[in-house]
Formats: C-alpha cells, sequence, structure tokens
C-alpha cells in the first residue's frame, strides 16, 4: 500500500459505512489497530451510520402511507423463543423438566446439614423428573450451570429459603424452600453492581410447587456487590415495586 | 447510555422471554424498515427481522453494551448482506464485506433520534454526497460499483461518502442539542 494518510482516512469512513469489500475491510481493520487518528475518525462515523438505519424506521400505524411490520412477526418469534425455553406440561404454568441425574447434581450443591432436608432430597431424587417452574432455565445452560452450582469453591450466602451462589464469575439464585408467588404475581431478582446507586433488573421466575428454583441472575458476579429478591408482575419491573423478599449482600 | 436497553439485554442473558419482546416492541420498526429498504420485499424482511431478534434471544452475549440500536441495524445489514448475496445473479460482482457483531459501539449520542430528524439531516446533505452513502449502505453495493454505476471516479466516491458523513454528524449533532 502507497496511500496517502488522507486516502486512508478515506477507506475508514468506507469502512464505517461498510462498502469495503472483505480483502480492504481487513486492511483497515488492521490499520485501526495501530493508528489513533484513525480510530478516532471511525469511531465518530460508526454512530452517524447507525443513525443512516434509523432514518428508515417504519412506522407505528398504516395511515402514515409508510412500510409497517406485520404483528405476526412477533407472534412468530415469541412462540419460537418460548418453545426452546420450556417443555411445556399443562400448557398454563410451564415447566422445565430436568433428569434426576441434573437435579441430583443441583441439590448436591445446596450445602445444607439439616437431616430433615437430606431425607427429602433422597426422597426426591427417586423421582424420574422434577419440574422446575421457573423461567430462567434453558437446555443448553444446564451443564454449565450445574457445574457452577456444584463448584466447591464456590462462594455461598444464605438467604430465606435457599442461598446466592458466586461461581466461576456467574451469580445464581439456588432456592430449595421459596414459598408460592401470590396470585399473579412473579418473583424477580435485582443485583447492584459496584458503584451503582440503583438496582438492576434480573430475570423473573417461580419456584416449582416443591419451592425449588434455580435462577441465573448475572454473569458478572465479580463487579455485583448485592441480590435482592421482590414480588412483581408477570414480566418484570424496570425498578422494585415492592419492599425486597429479601437482600444478600457479597463480599 | 442505553440503560433500558442494556438492563433488558441483561434480563435478556438470564433467559427473560418478557425482556425479548420488550426489546422487539422497541426496536423492531427500526430492523424491519431497514430490511425492506434493503431488500424491497415483504416476506424477506420478515425473515430478516425474525431472524436478527431470534439471533439476539440466541446470541446475547454478541451484545458488548452502548448503542443498542446501532448493533441491531448492524445484525439487520449483515443478514440483509447475506440475503442478497444468495440471490445475487452476478456472483462476479463482489458484495460488501459483513460488518463485526461482537464489537460494542459505544457512542450512543444519535440512538435516541427518531426517523423524522435523521430524514431531515440527510436532506440537508448535497445529492452527490446524500446517494452514495444512501447507495452504500441499503443498497449493499461496494463503493467501486458506486463509482461504476454513477461514473464518477472512485477517489472521487470515496472523498464525497467521507465528507458527506463527516458533515451527517455535524447535522444529526444539531438535531441531538434541538
Ligand atoms: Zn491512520
Amino acid at each position: 500500500m502507497t496511500d496517502t494518510h488522507d486516502e486512508l482516512l478515506d477507506d475508514v469512513a468506507l469502512y464505517a459505512l461498510g462498502t469495503l469489500a472483505a480483502a480492504d475491510a481487513q486492511r483497515v481493520r488492521d490499520h485501526l489497530q495501530t493508528c489513533d487518528t484513525c480510530r478516532a475518525e471511525y469511531e465518530a462515523l460508526v454512530p452517524v451510520v447507525a443513525a443512516l438505519g434509523t432514518s428508515q424506521e417504519a412506522s407505528a400505524d398504516a395511515s402514515s402511507g409508510s412500510v409497517v411490520a406485520s404483528p405476526l412477526i412477533k407472534a412468530r418469534i415469541m412462540r419460537e423463543v418460548r418453545k426452546k425455553k420450556h417443555v411445556s406440561s399443562n400448557g398454563h404454568r410451564r415447566h422445565l423438566v430436568w433428569p434426576a441425574y441434573a437435579v441430583a447434581a443441583a441439590c448436591f450443591a445446596l450445602a445444607t446439614a439439616s437431616v430433615l432436608y437430606n431425607i427429602a432430597l433422597n426422597d426426591r431424587l427417586h423421582q424420574a423428573e422434577i419440574r422446575l417452574a421457573h423461567q430462567s432455565v434453558v437446555n443448553e445452560r444446564d451443564d454449565s450451570m450445574l457445574s457452577d452450582l456444584a463448584n466447591v469453591k464456590a462462594q455461598r450466602v444464605s438467604v430465606p429459603g435457599g442461598e446466592v451462589v458466586r461461581s466461576n464469575g456467574h451469580l445464581y439464585l439456588a432456592m430449595h424452600d421459596m414459598p408460592a408467588a401470590p396470585d399473579g404475581k412473579v418473583y424477580q431478582a435485582w443485583t447492584l453492581p459496584k458503584g451503582a446507586k440503583k438496582m438492576v433488573p434480573s430475570a423473573t421466575f417461580v419456584p416449582d410447587n416443591r419451592g425449588v428454583a434455580l435462577v441465573p441472575v448475572s454473569n458478572d458476579a465479580v463487579n455485583t456487590v448485592a441480590v435482592a429478591v421482590s414480588i412483581e408482575p408477570p414480566g418484570g419491573s424496570k425498578q422494585p415495586t415492592s419492599a425486597p423478599v429479601f437482600v444478600a449482600h457479597l463480599e | 447510555m442505553d440503560l433500558d436497553a442494556e438492563h433488558l439485554m441483561m434480563r435478556v442473558r438470564a433467559r427473560d422471554a418478557n425482556a425479548l419482546e420488550t426489546l422487539y416492541d422497541a426496536h423492531h420498526r427500526l430492523v424491519y424498515g431497514v430490511a425492506m429498504r434493503m431488500l424491497g420485499e415483504v416476506s424477506a424482511a420478515e425473515d430478516v427481522t425474525q431472524g436478527v431478534f431470534l439471533k439476539v434471544w440466541s446470541s446475547p452475549e454478541l451484545f458488548r453494551g452502548g448503542n443498542f440500536p446501532a448493533w441491531i441495524v448492524r445484525m439487520t445489514r449483515n443478514r440483509c448482506l447475506d440475503a442478497l448475496r444468495s440471490r445475487n445473479a452476478h456472483p462476479q460482482t463482489e458484495l460488501p464485506e459483513t460488518l463485526p457483531e461482537d464489537t460494542a459501539i459505544e457512542d450512543v449520542a444519535f440512538a435516541n433520534l427518531d426517523a423524522r430528524a435523521v430524514r431531515s439531516a440527510l436532506q440537508a446533505l448535497p445529492a452527490e454526497q446524500r446517494e452514495p452513502i444512501e447507495l452504500g449502505f441499503f443498497g449493499g453495493i461496494t463503493h467501486e460499483e458506486i463509482a461504476r454505476k454513477s461514473n464518477v471516479p472512485l477517489g472521487t466516491i470515496k472523498t464525497r461518502i467521507r465528507m458527506g458523513l463527516k458533515k451527517l454528524r455535524t447535522a444529526l449533532e444539531g438535531a441531538v442539542s434541538a
């Protein structure tokens, strides 16, 4: 390449716009690694290019004469998402079915000295399957979640009805004795990031009929200083609308 | 910071389908509008819209924070380029490369501008700058192709695109502070 730097800056603009063919794009990417001037130019232009997209934003109402997205798209997406996430058992409350070995591993991690609890646990392991009724677990994540929960190095903080588990950078609620949420309500987890003044919303969930729920609440455990749970309307809230059921401080 | 989108994406990472639904409600018009402009066909635009939101659901970790609309527009454009590539009747015409989806776009300056504000900023550009920018972004063709189609030397097209984007940035900054 014998470009003068001005020509490189032109190419940076083309790269931001996304009109470079693969070989040219790679050359610009390499250059951006080493040149602050071009990097600053690139970072200034990327949001401009993104705003170009906004110019085409479809209208919310058909009367305006512009394109309107069919509501069927959303129906298809959400059906797909909810189908993947749950194995439905009764059509209304959706359940995720876990094989007994998986529950064994998970329950093993709930270190508790209670003899009564252990008897109950053994009883459970004889069952072919246990249904977890919370909304926050998905099949492909089961394995890593279970190994996180079973990790002997995991940090555990007791809370009423269960514990908060911090393991491999992830944060979970492992509840084994949680009362059902009031009718028409769900539980919602909240996290407090380091330095933040307000709680950040995390997953909503409901425990199964035994009071069991395993809920991933954050993938940034290192920077989370507290976890709380409150009772919220279905779908959750942006800010807690009720006093917390509990707050666990992690240090 | 687009805190709403960041919070919602955190909930998506925690497998909260309702959070995805909220994101869809807020941003599907952007995704669909870009796809319609690029592909010009309802069923293709619907497929892209569905593909984008299912990708948000299946790979939420690709979003590294920052400008959520910018990220989702990039995902949309990349999928439209793929669709154009697969329908490309002239494979010797090279299409532009798709852009990375796993890098944060930090600057959120224009994330909340509406379509009308952006359109009027675009209209304020001279046509010789606006047209190659729109053709490059929505047409899914390289600047070489643009130069060829418009019979303008390559170097001139490049400079017009860059100058136009810089001018557009200034206009958008004006729209934000207005
Ligand atoms: Zn440079």
